[in-house]
């Protein structure tokens, strides 16, 4: 027992001065969270900028204008139709609105109103034109005095509101237990290398042990991973945790666990470090950008469907997005977590097997 | 019983017979060596006897039981340096003795074992920042300080200095006063004389001498050896062996030893051929006949070539 705990104190020893590895580890997923919540935080306070062209000093014109104020928003701006249209051309526009100059109010003749957009912004115009439409309909109900059919009342379904960092903070961390457990693995690598792992088959300490002990920090690592990341995205960006800490720390030690054990699978047969962290990059990459951490993967095409749907990052990642956040779940928990422990199983019994001592 | 019994011991890698048939026994508190080049086997057999390796043939037995499968029941009670010292680069000195300690029942005081090895004032030094001797020396600590019945120092004094290589020679001896068993491999054979109450002479896998280092230089030896150098190419001209005495002569680049059993004799007839024949002898040196005599003898190369 007293062998164990020197060797787990030697190992916490052994990585924390090594300033190299520390930083990917610890410092890395930081700057990420940062790096990101700040690209993210800008885009959730964004103004749409709406001009208005045409209609001067016309009834229309200016319910048109009044009304678009009150929509926080927009941003509204007014100036001719070309100097508008130029606007939207470099792109500081989001939407221009073109009114017709003689807007006469005559009852059974409509006015022709054009909303020009940009082409490359699908999914803002969605939304934009159909505001901006509703906006025309109220105005127009409002001149011509209409009574109006249907009274609507719009409520939000979602219980909370989710920012950006919501949905970035679990991904992030995900991410970093998956780098943790893989590249962690290399040290066994590189001690089995260097021979320390022939030095230590000389003495009576068992390699359950060692391994033991290995992958002990590990985890250490991996919640105080956890905990500094959850902490920036609460102190820093306001992201409220919904999910009990000890429930989401228990989904942390139970990702690093099995990116530990899937780590020790992939690299035992690297003769070298050098070449089991080759190893590792042919898994990593693409379990990186399958796993739905970075963008939606249900647009790739079908045939990397199975893959992604075979990848421990992407359970791992939902489950942590709906235990922190609230994130509406892909997979139901247990499935999350049947996956994973299925997961560290197939890699633990593979790596006893096929780990090379020499 | 014996501390080691070995038996017709084999090894093969591919087509090289590193450990060919080799039997012997050590005597619990003996020192013994296994001296030969490099490549004679002796970190094959070391590392067998240790447990760290599977043999192909023959019978081992260490503290009576089987190297090969008694597991950590034996290394509890021996311990063994290896010849590359392999130690976490990142700790201290002294935390690694401090480590090695914790994996034995019975270990000593780290800091007592890096006072035998002469690092006492190192103990704070990362161990990738020592010297190759400095790392050398702590790998014996770490090997010392597990208190076994038994050490394994596979070439412990390679890479020393000679102030360093003289106090692991007391280290090595204090353990033997002890009443320890040491099992170590070395090519100096003067640390081999000095050190080893018995030594296996080995040559590519094989044992070609076993017993006392002085019993076996009698052995092979009457003799004394009358040494010199050569520059003039005396040798070559006159047939030494003819000297009064003289048994067998050997040349190995400009040095010529003379094995004599009437050293006088030999001598002043020498001396009256070579002054007769101008020739210039330099380096005179008249010793006993040493283990590296011995090796020269039996395989006719020298040890260290």
């Amino acid at each position: 027992m007293k062998a164990l705990l020197t060797l787990t104190g030697a190992t916490y020893k052994e990585i924390i001065r090594d300033r190299m590895s520390l930083f990917w580890f610890l410092a890395f997923p930081v700057l990420f969270v940062l790096l990101f919540g700040a690209i993210f935080s800008n885009t959730a306070s964004h103004t749409f900028h709406v001009g208005v062209a045409g209609g001067d000093g016309t009834v229309v014109g200016e319910a048109v204008r009044v009304a678009l104020r009150q929509v926080p928003v927009f941003s509204l701006s007014a100036g001719t139709r070309e100097a508008e249209l130029e606007a939207l051309r470099l792109g500081k526009r989001s939407l221009v609105i073109d009114l017709p100059d003689d807007s006469m109010v005559v009852s059974g003749q409509p006015l022709a109103v054009a909303l020009y957009y940009d082409q490359g912004q699908q999914a803002m115009n969605q939304v934009l034109i159909s505001s901006v439409s509703q906006v025309l309909h109220e105005i127009e109900r409002q001149l011509t005095g209409r009574p109006t059919l249907f009274q609507i009342r719009v409520e939000a379904v979602q219980a909370q509101d989710l920012k950006a960092m919501d949905i970035l903070l679990p991904n992030i961390l995900a991410m970093a237990l998956m780098q943790l457990g893989l590249f962690g693995s290399l040290r066994l690598v590189s001690l089995r290398e260097r021979k320390i792992l022939k030095r230590l088959g000389a003495t009576p300490l068992p390699r359950s042990w060692l391994v033991g002990s290995e992958v002990v920090v590990r985890l250490t690592i991996g919640l105080i991973q956890a905990l500094v990341l959850v902490g920036i995205a609460k102190l820093v960006f306001g992201v409220v945790i919904t999910g009990h800490w000890l429930w989401v720390m228990s989904m942390v030690l139970l990702g690093a666990v099995v990116f530990v054990a899937m780590g020790y699978m992939l690299v035992a047969f690297a003769k070298t470090e050098e070449s089991g962290l080759a190893i590792l990059q042919v898994f990593q990459f693409p379990m990186m950008f399958l796993s739905g951490i970075f963008f939606p993967v249900d647009r790739l095409p079908s045939f990397l469907q199975p893959v992604i749907k075979a990848i421990p990052l992407t359970y791992l990642a939902d489950a942590l997005r709906q235990m922190m956040t609230g994130v509406a779940p892909l997979y139901p928990l247990t499935t999350n977590i049947a996956v994973l422990v299925a997961w560290l199983g197939v890699s633990l019994v593979l790596s006893v097997r096929l780990f090379r001592w020499e | 019983m014996d501390a080691i019994m070995v038996s017709g011991l084999t090894k093969v890698y591919g087509s090289l017979r590193a450990v060919d048939g080799i039997g012997f026994s050590v005597a619990r508190g003996e020192v013994f060596g296994m001296l030969g080049p490099n490549g004679a086997g002796k970190t094959t057999t070391t590392e067998i006897l240790a447990g760290l390796r599977h043999r192909d043939s023959g019978d081992v037995r260490v503290l009576g039981l089987d190297p090969g499968r008694a597991g950590n029941v034996l290394k509890t009670r021996i311990s063994i340096q290896l010849q590359s010292a392999a130690l976490y680069p990142r700790l201290t000195v002294l935390e690694t003795v401090r480590l090695f300690a914790s994996f034995y029942p019975d270990s000593l005081n780290p800091v007592i074992v890096l006072e035998q090895v002469g690092l006492r004032s190192s103990t704070r030094v990362l161990t990738s920042k020592l010297s190759g001797g400095q790392l050398q020396r702590l790998a014996i600590a770490t090997s010392l300080v597990g208190n076994g019945e038994l050490l394994f120092l596979d070439e412990p004094t390679t890479g020393l200095d000679p102030q360093a290589r003289r106090a692991l020679w007391q280290v090595i001896t204090g353990l033997k006063d002890q009443g320890k068993t040491v099992f170590l491999t070395t090519h100096y054979m003067d640390e081999a004389e000095r050190l080893c109450d018995r030594v296996a002479v080995v040559d590519n896998g094989r044992i070609i001498a076993l017993g006392a280092p002085r019993a076996l230089i009698h052995d092979h030896f009457r003799e004394r050896a009358v040494e010199f150098a050569d520059p003039t190419g005396i040798a070559a001209n006159i047939d030494l062996t003819r000297l009064p005495g003289v048994t067998r002569m050997e040349r190995h680049h400009q040095t010529v030893t003379l094995y004599t059993t009437e050293v006088t004799a030999t001598v002043e007839n020498l001396l009256a051929k070579a002054g007769g024949n101008g020739s210039a002898i330099d380096e005179f040196n008249v010793r006993q006949a040493t283990l590296e005599d011995l090796f020269l003898k039996l395989t006719g190369r020298r040890i260290r070539e």
